[in-house]
């Protein structure tokens, strides 16, 4: 089913205001990406790793857990790299580190929303300057999701209590037959949507500019010291990569 | 016959919705109540293997739910959703009832010949080539039901059949449910309206966290302290306990009583 992200934790991130967070993820993210070099790639992932335990409290079983549906693509970059690039050996190892590449980018954003309750994860980005109504949005969208999925479980019975079956037949066939959920799921999606629309407009939604908030964020002295931290790091890293030029090979001469 | 023997069920998340319910059923119709919660629907979702047994067991006219699919039992057992508008994708309501027969392989003319007899007995002739989405609550309840009826179930499984209907759609429902069961249909009703059982039941089945708590007449049913389920005694009975007449089923039976008596 859905996989709920958060897990309430008392850690140092937990406790970080959520923009501080959100940089921070954006600020790892590009840092990964200046880098290319397999020997700076591989540690970087184990060192997120190590940081989501130490910082965030989680479970180094738990964010390996958490990259599994990923398995699939490492697998590919895998077999791939090799394929493509010669010496083979080169290959693998490049094939090996963008993997890592691609899993320390996941962990960044799981340590993210793992430590963020999706509320407070919504109203950093409005602080940030994203509009009020995409916040909105995003939060509507994923409250949804669950409430969907009951829907479409249930329109699924309704269907098979009437000798409706999913695996007969061939790919055309089974799409065919897909419209038996999909029809009332989709009318039952737009019913739900005008309700919620005409239940926002009741409630005033966007009657003033400038919204005042029940619940809000405040940046304490430990936030912007761990602003500072991180901007330190990410210059650090951009120096690393063009003051001393390390981290970068050549791959394609 | 419906047999459900010792019946667990524990969902995937570790609850236990059924805790060894024995029940059984045959042409009649039986009110299946309790809270949210007691378990009414997993119970109901088992009869035609929707859910199959964690332990325990289920077996429909000698077939043992484990051993048949959905769409097998589905020629025995039809279920009535809730929410009729979950059922309906075809342009119209001719359409719409042809789903399931076509769905049991029958040839072109058994599938005509059915739709029309379960329109008829829904009171839904005339109404073919209608949008389903196009009709009042009431018959679209009555067009789910036609929708399961064309599969010639023996048992009708009802979920909340009269929940959001003005009265009188309730009552076109009610009579339709009188029909099929004169017709030699079995009927479990789940609801929680209890004028409904009043009116309509021939036997109860109450649930309370999983366990059957009560099964019998609707006369002894409405003797228990339903305060204790969540239930409410209805008004009817209240007036017919203070007139001193007991037992009624309608408000009719009050006013023959009263005649009777003054006689």
């Amino acid at each position: 089913m859905i996989y709920p992200f958060y897990f309430e934790k008392d850690s140092l991130l937990h406790r970080l205001d959520p923009r501080v967070k959100i940089i921070g993820t954006i600020a790892g993210i590009a840092a990964i990406m200046l880098y290319n070099d397999p020997i700076f790639l591989i540690p970087l992932f184990f060192m997120t790793l190590i940081a989501m335990r130490a910082l965030g409290k989680i479970e180094i079983r738990e964010g390996l857990r958490l990259l599994k549906p990923l398995i699939p693509i490492v697998i590919i970059t895998l077999i791939i790299w090799p394929l493509i690039y010669k010496p083979r050996l080169q290959g693998l190892l490049f094939g090996l580190s963008f993997s890592m590449r691609l899993l320390t980018f996941a962990l960044l954003t799981f340590m993210l929303l793992m430590t963020t309750p999706q509320r407070d994860l919504i109203l950093g980005f409005v602080r940030l300057g994203m509009p009020y109504e995409f916040g909105l949005t995003i939060s509507i969208a994923l409250r949804y999701i669950p409430t969907l999925y009951i829907l479409t479980s249930n329109i699924m019975d309704a269907q098979k209590s009437r000798g409706w079956e999913v695996e007969k037949g061939n790919f055309l066939v089974r799409m065919k037959r897909m419209s038996a959920v999909l029809i009332p799921l989709l009318v039952a999606s737009l019913k739900t949507a005008h309700e919620l629309s005409i239940a926002l407009e009741s409630r005033a939604l966007g009657a003033t500019k400038k919204r005042t908030f029940l619940y809000d964020i405040e940046m304490k002295g430990r936030d912007y010291a761990a602003t500072v931290v991180i901007l330190i790091l990410f210059g650090l890293a951009l120096y690393v990569r063009y003051g001393l030029g390390l981290g970068h090979v050549s791959i394609y001469s | 016959m419906i047999r459900v023997k010792n019946l667990w069920h524990v969902y995937e998340n570790g609850k236990e919705a059924l805790r060894g319910v024995d029940f059984e059923m045959g042409e009649e119709i039986v009110a299946l109540v309790g809270q949210n919660g007691s378990g009414k629907t997993t119970l109901a979702k088992h009869l035609n293997g929707l859910l199959k047994p964690t332990r325990g067991e289920v077996v429909i006219e000698g077939m043992d739910t484990r051993e048949h699919t959905v769409a097998e039992l589905s020629r025995v057992v039809g279920y009535v959703f809730q929410n009729p508008e979950h059922m309906f994708f075809e342009e119209d309501v001719f359409k719409e009832v042809a789903f399931g027969p076509k769905n049991l392989g029958l040839s072109e003319e058994e599938v005509e010949e059915r739709v029309w007899w379960a329109l008829k007995v829904v009171h839904l002739d005339g109404y073919e080539r209608r949008t389903p989405y196009s009709l009042s609550g009431g018959e679209k309840q009555r067009l789910a039901i036609a929708c399961v009826l064309a599969m010639k179930p023996k048992y009708l499984i009802l979920d909340e059949p009269t929940t959001g209907l003005d009265a009188r759609s309730a009552a076109g429902v009610v009579e339709t449910i009188r029909e099929l069961r004169r017709d030699g249909h079995g009927i479990l009703l789940i609801t929680h309206d209890m004028d409904l059982v009043l009116e309509l039941a021939e036997r109860v089945l109450l649930l309370h966290e999983g366990r059957k708590v009560f099964d019998g007449s609707v006369e002894e049913f409405f003797s228990l302290e339903l305060h204790d389920y969540g239930l409410e005694k209805p008004e009817l009975l209240r007036i017919s306990e203070k007139l001193g007449i007991g037992f009624v089923r309608s408000a009719s039976d009050v006013i023959n009583a009263l005649a009777g008596g003054s006689r």
